[in-house]
């Protein structure tokens, strides 16, 4: 394979040329399809809203100008920091539970204890846990806490798990083999192989959590983008209701750019030195 | 240090073989969430806390209908209830399952449909089912039709993720064979198109139901007079714990008999023309398909894999 690439290096660069030129050309059509459906959805949207009614559905112009009102009413941080806390706390506990329960799913024992749990979690509606941790514990921080935890850590346990059944048995063999230390062996094979079902695992419990944590905060809380959404709709202020939901969802888009990927890159530079 | 277990001594007693099977661990779990119950009846501060006798006494008084509650004129009791939040989760799954299809398969064909879809699909499967059910409630009022809208836009990027990435997942040789064999094009999908899209198909029919049911109960609380999720926040603006944790459990109940009944079988048979994948995996597999919130990512993982494949096929080569 490497051979080939030595024989011919002019007649590889006009190849490569081309190729450029195709890509260049696919990457230009695929943003000018993407910008059509922006235009195609932003304005069946206006459409819509003109022909209901801006006050039940306000068009996208109207969102982005509340965007500012919003800001300006001080509400706004003060209620991402009460939602971005309870997610911090609810979901870093239900994420290290859920890490250390996927280890220990290599145990047969454990893994059978806990497959019922795992599968009750995953299937039943955070509904169900936000009203029990509320009917239980009220307002009472244990509340949200059992709701967030009941809905996300089987996301991770389950990734995990799986990571942990994709592992690469020859590496570790190996590593048996040549006599390299249990704790070594999980830092420099397990754990930089598992990292990928780490990630996707945050990821969906992040995007799961949040969900769960705006729901708690719709029955029990008096601050936060739930508390919010509900005074909103209550109020029937749906410009202001468009813009809480938007805005999370720009937020979430913007932490996954730039935040979780420039990690993952971090945490992923030994692939690229293999390939290399 | 977890093999231990697995590799444990020869010589043990028949006793210490059952207590140590993953089996008796299975069992022994609802045990344990039963002492746990206890632990915090005994342990907290609250007049409302019920015993598991409370709680199935109090289900066993909705199954038999003689608790002597009335939910309202239309739908009065547990299997009405349950009876209509059914009749909409079906009618929304099947039209999310028929459009999540036909968008899923023009993206997974066509790159220009990919690149127009690809953002909204995502913007829908990010918001949260509240969203939906606040404004539905508003907008719709208490009927049917806002419920089902729900269940539609929670089970839609789901089928819509998992078909596309299933046609992207179709052996690209197998067609090129097909096609210089002159092997006919209805014979190329029923044989070659169908059975790869399989498993993403089943992964989305599992999911889209899952994620419908757990949009529906929402949305029936904020934007319905009647439904199980109506009637679970019936017992919670009642303060009765009993009913809430007794409504959740019938929750439960019916998500796992949905599983083990009708899901794990059907699992079965959508994946018997490859027996050595075991059917149960895949579907969990496929939850990381799902995991990986669409597209984006699932392209950079793609990349990522890449060079180890490749690094294998070297020193097989070699």
């Amino acid at each position: 394979m490497t051979t080939a690439t030595h024989d011919a290096p002019v007649a590889r660069s006009a190849e490569e040329e081309r190729l450029i030129a195709i890509r260049k050309r696919e990457t230009r059509q695929r943003w000018q399809w993407r910008l059509t459906g922006y235009i195609v959805v932003l304005g069946l949207w206006s459409l819509v809203s003109r022909v209901v009614g801006e006050n039940l559905i306000p068009s996208p112009l109207r969102i982005i100008e509340t965007f500012p009102d919003l800001i300006e009413s001080g509400r706004f941080f003060s209620s991402y920091a009460a939602t971005l806390t309870r997610i911090a706390v609810g979901f870093g506990l239900s994420f290290v539970f859920g890490i250390v329960l996927g280890i220990l799913t290599q145990n047969k024992w454990i893994d059978g204890f806990f497959k019922d749990a795992t599968t009750i979690s995953l299937v039943s509606p955070a509904l169900i846990w936000a009203l029990i941790g509320l009917v239980i514990w009220g307002f009472e921080p244990q509340g949200w806490i059992f709701a967030i935890f009941m809905t996300t850590f089987a996301i991770v346990t389950v990734n995990v798990a799986e990571g942990i059944r994709a592992l690469p048995k020859d590496l570790i063999d190996m590593s048996r083999a040549f006599g390299v230390s249990t704790r070594r062996r999980q830092r420099e094979v397990v754990i930089p192989f598992l990292a990928p079902f780490i990630f996707t695992a945050l990821r969906f419990g992040f995007s799961v959590g949040w969900k769960v944590t705006v729901l708690t905060e719709v029955f029990s809380a008096n601050e936060g983008i739930g508390f919010e959404m509900r005074i909103a709709s209550q109020l029937f202020r749906m410009d202001e209701f468009f813009t809480w939901a938007l805005s999370f969802f720009v937020f979430t888009l913007i932490l996954e750019k730039l935040v979780l990927q420039r990690y993952e890159n971090k945490f992923f530079r030994w692939r690229t030195e293999v390939s290399a | 240090m977890t093999t231990l277990v697995t590799k444990a001594p020869v010589s043990e007693t028949g006793w210490r073989r059952v207590l140590g099977s993953p089996k008796t661990a299975r069992l022994l779990f609802p045990v344990a969430v039963l002492a746990v119950w206890y632990f915090i009846y005994y342990t907290i501060d609250s007049r409302i806390f019920p015993t598991p006798q409370d709680v199935l006494g109090f289900m066993w008084e909705e199954v038999t209908l003689t608790s002597g509650v009335r939910y309202s004129s239309v739908a009065e009791n547990l299997y009405v209830q349950f009876g209509v939040s059914l009749m909409r989760l079906t009618i929304g799954f099947v039209v999310a399952m028929i459009l999540g299809t036909i968008i899923g398969l023009a993206m997974g064909i066509s790159k220009r449909a990919d690149a127009f879809f690809h953002d909204w699909v995502m913007a829908v499967l990010a918001m949260p089912a509240l969203v939906w059910a606040l404004f539905l409630g508003l907008a719709l009022g208490f009927g049917d039709l806002g419920p089902i809208i729900a269940v539609i836009a929670a089970g839609l990027p789901f089928v819509i993720i998992n078909v596309r990435e299933g046609v992207r997942n179709t052996p690209r040789e197998l067609f090129d064979m097909a096609r210089a064999f002159d092997v006919p094009q209805n014979k190329i999908t029923r044989h070659v198109l169908l059975p790869s899209l399989m498993p993403f198909f089943f992964a989305a029919l599992r999911y889209a139901y899952a994620i419908g049911w757990k949009g529906l109960v929402i949305t029936e609380v904020f934007a319905s007079d009647r439904g199980m999720g109506w009637t679970i926040k019936f017992w919670y603006d009642a303060h009765r714990a009993k009913g809430v944790i007794g409504y959740a459990l019938f929750f439960i109940i019916f998500a796992m008999a949905l599983e083990k009944l009708v899901f794990d079988p059907l699992a079965e048979k959508a994946f018997r023309w490859r027996p050595q994948v075991d059917a149960l995996e895949m579907a969990e597999g496929d939850f990381g398909a799902v995991t990986q919130e669409g597209f984006l990512l699932q392209e950079s993982q793609v990349e990522e894999a890449v060079p180890i494949e490749s690094m294998e096929v070297e020193s097989k080569d070699g």
